[in-house]
């Protein structure tokens, strides 16, 4: 037991690093708020695309605000989008499927480069 | 890649919804003109309860006479129409389109059943043109444009269903399903489908003729 004790530690201690560093990289899309998913989660490799696309600034994406108005200028990097959009909005609110693609569609539609498709995101 | 995408889901749409909407209206309006020079006496006896009657008769699987002949054509025709407008009136990726392009949005089916009614689409279009081609009376009236009609209805369901599962190239497959389905809705004035614009007046008459006239049943 004795000899086998750091080992298990070590491999514990190795899991927990591994689990914080797949956070840090994240490379797919699936918020537990949807619940049910009917599509293959959207690619998204957090780094890797914002160095390719050229954005330098977090708020392009993680904007802030409450009470139905954005604020374009209060940066929420690492706010979940889930936390200040529903599945299901009430009223003329945005809800988190329509925010998603409209922020990723739209940009890619005003840039002309990045996927437009259902498929070129929810890769099966 | 891109550019063919926002091609096929701009312009051509919008070519492909006028020619559909426009061609429906002329189409009607020529065929009330045409109608009233040469049948003018069927406008006299057109009955709107008669019509109504008629119609909702037809409605009714196994209701009518014509229903009851022929069950397997009866459950075929029934599955295969409700299926055909409800897939892609109601698919979530075509709702997502609406979202997206013109901020509507409406009720949805689930992925998987909408998947399930396509192919119950193809598998009709399979019994309908299996019954072409052995059923001899129906064999000998069967022409060009009937095989004409069918394929326009089939390739955007089957070019959907590849496109929904990603089989061979995925942008390449929905890039022809939308071009299969514009050309679909393009072609509905003036093909067979026209069927889909003229059916309720093609039934008003025979419900009118039967009831006002002959007073009889149409069904
Ligand atoms: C192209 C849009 C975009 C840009 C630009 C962007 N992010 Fe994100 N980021 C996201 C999305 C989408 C998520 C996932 C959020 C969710 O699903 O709730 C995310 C998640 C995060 C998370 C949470 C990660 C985790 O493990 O949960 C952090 C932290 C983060 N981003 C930091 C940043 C920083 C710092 C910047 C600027 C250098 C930045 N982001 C720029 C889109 C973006
Ligand atoms: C701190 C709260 C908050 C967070 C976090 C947040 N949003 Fe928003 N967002 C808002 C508010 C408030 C609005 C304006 C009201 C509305 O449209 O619902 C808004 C609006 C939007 C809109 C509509 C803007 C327009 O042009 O019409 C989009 C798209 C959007 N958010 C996407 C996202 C995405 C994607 C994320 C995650 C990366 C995110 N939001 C995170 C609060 C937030
Ligand atoms: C502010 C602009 C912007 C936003 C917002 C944005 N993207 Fe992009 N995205 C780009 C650009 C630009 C490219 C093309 C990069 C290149 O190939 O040069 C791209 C490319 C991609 C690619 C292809 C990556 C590759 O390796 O070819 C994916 C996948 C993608 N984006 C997903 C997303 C998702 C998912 C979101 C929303 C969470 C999103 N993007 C939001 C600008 C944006
Ligand atoms: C630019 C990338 C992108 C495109 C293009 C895109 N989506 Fe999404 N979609 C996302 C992201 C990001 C999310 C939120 C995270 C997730 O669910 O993967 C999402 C979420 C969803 C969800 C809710 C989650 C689920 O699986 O039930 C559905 C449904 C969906 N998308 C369907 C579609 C359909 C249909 C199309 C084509 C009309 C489409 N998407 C096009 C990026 C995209
Ligand atoms: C303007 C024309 C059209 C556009 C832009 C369009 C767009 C789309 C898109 C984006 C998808 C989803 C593909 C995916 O999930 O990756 C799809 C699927 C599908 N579409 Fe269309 N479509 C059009 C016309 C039609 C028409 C006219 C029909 C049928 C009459 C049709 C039937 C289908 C079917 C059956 C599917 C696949 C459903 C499944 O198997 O789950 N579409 N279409």
């Amino acid at each position: 037991m004795r000899r086998i004790l750091p080992l298990l530690i070590l491999a514990a201690l190795t899991l927990v690093a591994a689990q914080a560093l797949a956070q840090e990289s994240i490379t797919k899309l699936a918020p537990e708020a949807f619940g049910k998913f009917q599509r293959p989660p959207a690619l998204f490799a957090h780094d890797k695309h914002n160095e390719k696309a050229k954005l330098d600034e977090c708020v392009v994406c993680h904007h802030g605000g409450a009470d139905g108005k954005q604020d374009k200028s209060a940066s929420t990097e690492g706010t979940p989008c889930a936390d200040c959009h529903k599945v299901k909005p009430a009223g003329k609110a945005t809800g988190l499927q329509r925010a998603y693609h409209k922020q990723c569609i739209d940009c890619h539609r005003a840039k002309g480069k990045g996927p437009l498709a259902c498929g070129q995101c929810h890769k099966r | 890649m891109n550019a063919a995408y926002e091609f096929v889901t701009g312009p051509l749409a919008w070519i492909a919804w006028g020619i559909f909407l426009l061609g429906s209206a002329w189409r009607l309006i020529s065929m009330y003109q045409l109608a009233k020079k040469k049948d003018a006496s069927s406008w006299a006896f057109l009955d709107l309860g008669f019509s109504l009657r008629s119609i909702v008769n037809w409605l009714i699987p196994f209701n009518a006479l014509g229903w009851r002949k022929n069950p397997l054509l009866t459950v075929t025709t029934f599955a295969f129409h409700v299926c055909l407008v409800a897939v892609p009136v109601f698919l979530m990726a075509h709702v997502a389109l609406w979202t997206e392009f013109f901020g509507l949005s409406y009720a949805t089916l689930p992925d998987n059943v909408a998947d399930i009614m396509t192919l119950v689409v193809l598998a009709a279009c399979l019994v309908f043109a299996g019954r072409r081609l052995t059923q001899k009376d129906v064999a000998y009236i069967t022409t060009g444009k009937d095989w004409l009609a069918l394929a326009i209805v089939a390739l955007p369901f089957l070019t959907g269903f590849l496109a929904y599962h990603q089989v061979f190239d995925y942008q390449i497959m929905l890039i022809a399903h939308i071009v299969a389905g514009e050309i679909m809705l393009a072609a509905i004035p003036f093909t067979r489908l026209s069927h889909m614009v003229f059916a309720a007046f093609t039934r008003a008459y025979m419900g009118s003729e039967f009831g006002g006239v002959r007073h009889a049943r149409d069904w």
